[in-house]
């Protein structure tokens, strides 16, 4: 297949000079990173009316449901999945209760995401996100520019909470996207719906960097006004001389501890928000201490929680977060089960999520004494067909590799492991039939020096 | 269909007056609320016939994403086949178990289960389905005329789902390819990165 060329005008259609010149400074400024890759906001006019929309609405429209009620749009979004979704349709007539309807999970996702996309779905506008896999499926997912760009909207709302509204505009950078990987994806852009301001996403590790000393200085030179990224990426944030202050940090990817929640905030002197936020979904939920949990941020999501029987639990009792809508037109939702765990409490119409138990970050251990970002792992393997793994490292440093699947592999999983560990790693391989009950990929034993 | 059986009408009448039980939820799993197997194991007893349990294991599942709309449509034709004429007529357990299990199976694949009732072509079929699977015939028709009606009706149905299967085969073809395309695989932005 010819390789295809994509232009500036595909990548942000309507960039104007300013938003040229916002480019040229995050790219060209001299203490920039390595940009390992291109991309773009790739929002047309009419889209950029449809985005403004949806933030106009999401502004006036309350998310939530009474305690023992089913929002009112379920009946009409159930009835449009079954008739318009590949993969649904096959379930047959709409239910008397959603409760009726089958559960779907990563696994349903990642055999044929193809089924999952709408029959209105435009074709030629879809994108994808790949997600890393931490439950063992790595999903690559539809999406849109315009649901890519709609996560703002509810970012705002997040941010609201906290007392802030957005105040940047042209010629200030927006948002830095900040990760700390051995390997990345990179690259500058503007947010059209904020006048151009500037985007840029960084890896903070030291080989995207002509000098490791230019992190502060391109950072400071950008001053901010958001910073998104995980805990580990913050955490190396924090370490940096930065003399410029953003206004907030919004985390997501993995559980962020309270205790390293408050030494960011301590840091950097501005709240940092916890987003319960996912691939499959976007942004669902923020923590907010004030209510005590993760308070639903979409209007048109529901979630229940079910037990390990698909049974939806009473009021206050943990189970797993199962979720239908979205606002994801390329991929709607229908009893969606995350492999997150919560309980939920109603304060009125606000729904929390209470003792969210999402993805915990981990560190392992390689030969060389690095810490290895669980991440890391989970994109070399993700080339590899394996259903379902778990990797353990012991208090020894030994490592143990989980898997479900072919053997066929074991050889070449084998091979990067050790590349990924270094020389000397002690790997044991192990193929098992199933994993039984909820698979909690990355253990360790290690203990991380303070 | 070598046989004369009841009236058309009748029968399609009787789909059109379904209680709500049977066209409640099988359950499967977790999910759904009606026992598809006592529903058929209480038709066979009506019906003058002794169930073993391993005969109805057809009628369970523990996959509702395959089987919901399946076992919706056995419902269906237990609803019809309690009708008096099954009553009066002999008909062998083996017979009914085929023709429960080979009908949904047949139909569950092509139609929702509740366009069976609210389509009047789609119930016709579900009667005449039934019927030729026991060898009967609607009262008043020849054989031809019986397979005549019953293949208009099921072909143009087939017809109408192949078509449809066509078209989201090479859709979903087609988003597979769109997702593999560099232009997918670069994205665009979002503010967070999950």
């Amino acid at each position: 297949m010819r390789p295809e060329i994509i232009s500036d005008q595909d990548r942000y259609p309507t960039l104007t000079a300013e938003g040229q010149q916002m480019l040229r400074f995050l790219r060209e400024h001299p203490h920039a990173p390595i940009f390992r890759n291109e991309s773009g906001n790739r929002l047309t006019t009419d889209d950029l009316e449809q985005v403004r929309k949806f933030e106009k609405e999401l502004e006036l429209s309350e998310s939530g449901w009474l305690e023992n009620e089913v929002p009112s749009w379920i009946e009409e979004f159930v009835e449009q999945c079954l008739t318009a979704v590949p993969f649904y349709r096959r379930y047959g007539s709409p239910p008397n209760a959603l409760q009726e309807l089958p559960t779907i999970s990563r696994g349903d996702l990642s055999r044929d995401i193809a089924k999952f996309v709408p029959d209105s779905a435009p074709i030629d506008r879809l994108i994808n996100f790949r997600t890393s896999g931490t439950t063992g499926h790595p999903l690559l997912l539809a999406s849109h520019p315009i649901v890519a760009a709609n996560y703002l909207a509810l970012h705002k709302r997040a941010l609201r909470r906290f007392g802030i509204e957005l105040r940047h505009g042209r010629g200030q950078v927006g948002v830095v996207l900040v990760g700390f990987q051995k390997k990345c994806f990179t690259y500058v852009s503007v947010t059209p719906t904020m006048n151009e301001s500037g985007l840029v996403k960084i890896n903070l590790y030291p080989t995207d960097w002509r000098d490791i000393n230019d992190r502060a200085k391109y950072l400071d030179s950008l001053a901010t006004e958001i910073y998104t990224g995980d805990p580990i990426a913050f955490a190396e944030l924090a370490k940096l001389p930065l003399l410029s202050k953003p206004r907030a940090l919004l985390s997501t990817s993995m559980m962020l501890a309270p205790s390293m929640r408050e030494h960011l905030e301590e840091r950097f002197g501005c709240p940092v928000l916890d987003l319960y936020s996912m691939n499959e979904a976007g942004p669902i939920a923020v923590a907010d201490p004030a209510v005590g949990g993760h308070a639903l941020l979409q209007p048109q999501m529901y979630v229940e929680i079910l037990d390990e029987d698909g049974r939806t639990v009473s009021t206050g009792e943990r189970g797993e977060i199962v979720l239908t809508g979205g606002f994801n037109f390329c991929l709607p939702l229908l009893r969606y089960r995350t492999g997150d765990y919560a309980s939920l409490r109603f304060n009125g119409r606000e729904v929390v999520l209470n003792g969210l138990e999402g993805r915990p970050p981990v560190r392992f251990k390689t030969m060389s004494g690095e810490q290895l970002n669980n991440i890391e792992v989970t994109h070399s393997l993700q080339r590899f067909a394996i259903p379902q793994f778990t990797l353990h490292q012991d208090s020894s440093s030994n490592l143990l590799f989980r898997f479900q699947g072919s053997t066929q592999q074991e050889r070449d999983v084998r091979r990067v492991l050790l590349e990924l560990f270094g020389s000397g790693q002690q790997l044991t391989i192990e193929r098992v039939e199933s994993f039984e009950g909820k698979v909690v990929q990355y253990t360790t034993e290690m203990v991380e020096a303070p | 269909m070598q046989n004369e059986g009841p009236l058309l009408e009748e029968l399609i009448d009787r789909l059109g007056e379904t209680p709500e039980d049977f066209l409640a939820d099988p359950l499967i799993g977790r999910t759904g609320s009606v026992h598809v197997v006592a529903v058929v194991g209480d038709l066979l007893r009506q019906l003058g016939e002794t169930p073993r349990l391993g005969e109805l294991s057809r009628f369970t599942s523990s996959h509702p994403q395959q089987d919901r709309n399946r076992l919706s449509v056995v419902l269906l034709l237990c609803w019809l086949l309690s009708a008096d004429w099954f009553h009066r007529t002999k008909l062998s357990k083996d017979q009914l178990l085929q023709t429960l299990e080979t009908t949904s199976d047949e139909l569950s694949n092509q139609v929702a289960s509740k366009k069976f009732i609210a389509d009047p072509d789609r119930r016709e079929e579900l009667v005449r389905t039934t019927l030729a699977r026991l060898g009967y015939r609607p009262a008043g028709e020849t054989i031809a005329q019986a397979q005549d009606r019953l293949s208009t009706l099921s072909s143009a149905e087939r017809a109408r789902v192949m078509k449809a299967a066509q078209i989201a085969e090479e859709r979903a073809r087609q988003i597979r390819e769109a997702l593999a395309r560099k232009a997918a695989e670069e994205s665009a932005d979002k503010w967070t990165r999950e």
